[in-house]
């Protein structure tokens, strides 16, 4: 009798702990971000969906992620500066840096010191999972919205791993929203993860990528089909620019993978095919080559400039927070690269016969 | 972050037990020595080299200095100690910033600062001060490198003394559960504190002290400016204070009694009284090592002032071969002798300011001249102290504040709830005597929310404020 009421104290204390610490993160979250106490929290509230596919929500916010009136990533926008447009995902977007270090937003400050004065806005309409497919088909409005000279074209390869994905109908099915979510939840499985020696994650995602692998074909490389509909969507995309008065920038995809790799690269080529089980590892590091040499010819062929970011961004873990997202100290060095090579450019945007169009 | 968890959850506990067990003082003297060595082991294997080579030196040359005391044998090795640190502390500094071009520049200026070097070799030249004064130490080599690689104190102190610790590495005794509970009392307090500085720093949405100072650009006013100095120095203080709060509680956990590091400074009336409450192990060394020994060396008042001002410039260059650091130590002298003269012409005119009012007043000068004082500790460069010295100092200059509403609530908010609580009970150390007094399920609440707090906020060793020095 005493042992059942001691387990029944032990169980009522259990769960008064669990219940309280979802209260706390709840606390900390509405302390933080501003969140709402209750109701669902996660980072969908960020988008949502239009007759041309997944948007930006305007105003919304999500922990750092703030988006403005227009449903870009950073600050409300002004009409009377020289607009710098970027396209592409994530590595755009923001993930790992903190707020305000996303390399747009250091571009704008490193355009404005050279230029000596505030003259350039650099607009943020990269969100994750974007591809030059989905892209191509917001130019109009954007144009018409943000009226920019220059477009910063930053693809990114993986998208186009299995081409179904490319299409919103036919990408994997999101997981049905539970009832309730559970904050905590994620909290404790990324910190148990953290606490477990690199060796046995890295078997852990090993067998989660067997399981995942199980439905698919698995390639050593790319198909050339897939580089073929990258170059043809790029193409596009840039001459889309180009048609509208905007002059497209390429720029290269910088990743974490130098021509050598360590255990550590490939433990982080792992960590990178979790999420496309269908390609080998070293099959990313062929995409990435080949995919490079793709967005080099699109830029001679179409004459637009090209800046070399693979190959002028250091590839080391000071840069890269894991395969392709950039640190704070990545960030800065892509901005950094991007002013050099934009320089030359936007200095025929600060002759005097220049007005920005927003504020005609 | 993971191995600072992986220490409490799993090294700390095995640790407690393997101790508990150990047969002899000697045994339980080799484990701690192991885990201590292994857990600085994962900050780098040269930091750990460093470690260990001014480990041996200090060892050899302090059994040198007790067989034969002489005043150049000492200043041998205070030399060399000095050197070890300049050699990782400042000299990068000197190669990026003066001589870049010089050869051998380049690597010098990348040489990466071991971490708590200047809390060790601290404690490496009070043992050779101490066998030089003839105290009658005889550590064992063991005894010694735990001495001076002790796990709770490697990193950021308390900088001990050998005299201290000594009887407790060779005390037979087993650590008991009442260690564990009042060492565990100790860290959800210093969690706590911690947790308080993280938020202080990041502030609600991103704009928070760090915001403030780092921002570029941002226009403050004089209240913005008061603002984020009362909120830099209680930050500095949760954090500093709350990370010393857990590296004491942990070495109570295993019976291990180490010197408190902070004691409400900011209730303090004078500024000699805060300079006895803020970082002690620090203040109390150069008080012992530095200004004791140098203030004897002659009679007059003159040279006894000054080396009270030097004494200052020696603790604010500890933290950073800067001219900011440098401003700092020489502002805090010449504070403290400001009050030592005040002090004497008050005693020579018989005149003493006392009673609640006086007492208020003197706490409230104390208070803002130590905030004052954070400037210089916290800018980023000179035009930035500068400024911030301007805005503070001119307050009728600007109008409006700049800092969100609800920031400046919490700054007022935590600041007010600090005094109420310290002043009125003074019992905030004895958390879990304060935790005691609610029922079963309030307790279990706060439990969860210290747990994660420790967890998501507190326990990110990059951002303690000390590891940068």
């Amino acid at each position: 009798m005493r042992s059942a009421g001691r387990g029944v104290r032990i169980s009522v204390a259990v769960v008064v702990f669990a219940v309280s610490l979802e209260f706390w993160a709840r606390v900390d979250d509405y302390l933080t971000y501003d969140a709402p106490f209750w109701g669902r929290y996660n980072s969908q509230m960020l988008y949502i969906r239009d007759t041309l596919g997944q948007r930006g929500k305007p105003n919304a916010r999500y922990r750092k992620w703030k988006l403005n009136e227009l449903g870009f990533r950073g600050p409300a926008m002004r009409h009377d500066r020289i607009n710098v447009l970027c396209f592409g995902a994530s590595e755009t977007f923001g993930l790992y840096e903190s707020e305000g270090q996303e390399y747009p937003r250091l571009l704008e400050r490193k355009l404005n010191e050279r230029a000596g004065r505030d003259t350039f806005q650099v607009v943020n309409a990269a969100y994750p999972g974007e591809s030059a497919f989905t892209a191509v088909v917001r130019v109009p409005e954007l144009i018409d919205a943000i009226h920019p000279r220059i477009a910063i074209v930053y693809p990114t390869p993986a998208d186009y791993i299995w081409l179904p994905y490319l299409h919103p109908a036919e990408s994997p099915p999101q997981s049905a929203e539970a009832p309730f979510d559970f904050r905590m939840g994620e909290r404790l499985r990324t910190f148990a993860k953290g606490l477990l020696p690199e060796g046995i994650q890295s078997r852990l995602r090993e067998q989660e990528i067997r399981r995942g692998a199980a439905a698919f074909a698995v390639m050593d490389r790319l198909p050339d089909e897939n580089v073929r509909q990258f170059h043809d969507d790029v193409a596009h995309l840039v001459q889309t620019l180009r048609d509208r008065g905007v002059l497209p920038v390429v720029v290269t995809h910088a990743s974490a993978f130098g021509p050598t790799l360590s255990e550590d690269d490939r433990r982080l080529l792992i960590s990178w095919r979790k999420f496309y089980p269908m390609l080998k590892e070293d099959g990313f590091l062929d995409m990435e080559r080949r995919m490079n040499e793709t967005l080099r010819a699109i830029a001679t062929e179409q004459g637009v400039p090209l800046i070399d970011a693979a190959a002028q961004i250091p590839a080391t873990r000071q840069n890269f927070a894991d395969f392709v997202h950039f640190t704070n100290r990545g960030a800065e060095v892509m901005a950094e690269k991007l002013t050099r090579g934009l320089m030359p450019i936007v200095q025929a945007q600060l002759q005097p016969s220049s007005t920005p169009k927003g504020a005609e | 972050m993971t191995q600072l968890y992986a220490a409490f959850l799993v090294g700390i506990p095995l640790l407690w037990l393997g101790a508990r067990h150990a047969e002899s003082a000697r045994v339980r003297q080799m484990l701690y020595l192991a885990a201590s060595y292994l857990f600085y082991l994962t900050f780098g294997l040269g930091s750990f080299a460093v470690l260990l080579a001014s480990t041996m030196f200090n060892f050899w040359w302090g059994s040198v200095i007790r067989r034969r005391p002489s005043t150049w044998m000492l200043w041998i090795g205070i030399l060399l100690n000095v050197a070890l640190l300049s050699t990782f502390k400042y000299l990068p500094q000197v190669a990026a910033n003066v001589a870049p071009t010089l050869p051998l520049a380049s690597p010098v200026a990348h040489l990466a600062l071991p971490i708590g070097i200047s809390f060790w070799t601290f404690q490496g030249l009070s043992y050779l001060f101490d066998q030089f004064r003839e105290e009658r130490l005889d550590p064992t080599l063991i005894e010694f490198m735990l001495y001076m690689g002790f796990a709770p104190t490697v990193l950021s102190g308390p900088i001990c003394r050998l005299p201290e610790l000594l009887p407790q590495f060779r005390d037979t005794s087993k650590a008991t559960w009442a260690n564990v509970v009042d060492g565990a009392r100790g860290i959800w307090v210093g969690v706590l504190m911690i947790t308080l500085a993280r938020f202080l720093g990041g502030g609600f949405d991103g704009h928070g002290v760090n915001w403030g100072f780092d921002h570029a650009g941002l226009r403050l006013g004089a209240a913005d400016v008061w603002l984020l100095l009362v909120g830099y120095g209680f930050q500095l203080f949760f954090d500093f204070a709350g990370y010393s709060r857990v590296v004491i509680g942990i070495a109570q956990l295993f019976g291990i009694r180490l010197p408190e590091n902070f004691r409400h400074p900011y209730l303090s009336t004078t500024l000699a009284m805060f300079w006895t409450r803020w970082h002690m192990s620090l203040s109390f060394w150069i008080r012992d090592y530095l200004f004791m020994p140098l203030a004897t060396l002659r009679r007059e008042a003159w040279w006894r002032n000054a080396m009270l001002v030097f004494s200052m410039i020696v603790f604010g260059l500890w933290h950073k071969a800067s001219f900011l650091f440098l401003l700092w130590g020489t502002y805090q002298g010449l504070l403290l002798l400001a009050y030592r003269l005040l002090q004497q012409r008050q005693r020579r005119l018989g005149v003493s300011i006392s009673g609640v009012a006086g007492s208020f007043l003197s706490w409230l000068l104390t208070f803002g001249l130590i905030t004052l004082g954070w400037i210089m500790f916290r800018a980023r460069d000179g035009s930035q102290a500068m400024y911030l010295l301007g805005q503070a100092v001119t307050p009728f200059a600007s109008q409006g504040m700049t800092l969100p509403a609800n920031f400046a609530l919490f700054i007022v908010g935590v600041v007010a709830a600090y005094f109420v609580v310290a002043a009125a009970s003074r019992r905030y150390a004895q958390g879990g005597a304060v935790l005691g007094g609610f029922p079963l399920g309030v307790r279990y609440v706060c439990y969860a929310g210290i747990f994660y707090f420790a967890v998501f906020h507190a326990a990110d060793p990059q951002s303690f404020i000390y590891f940068q020095f």
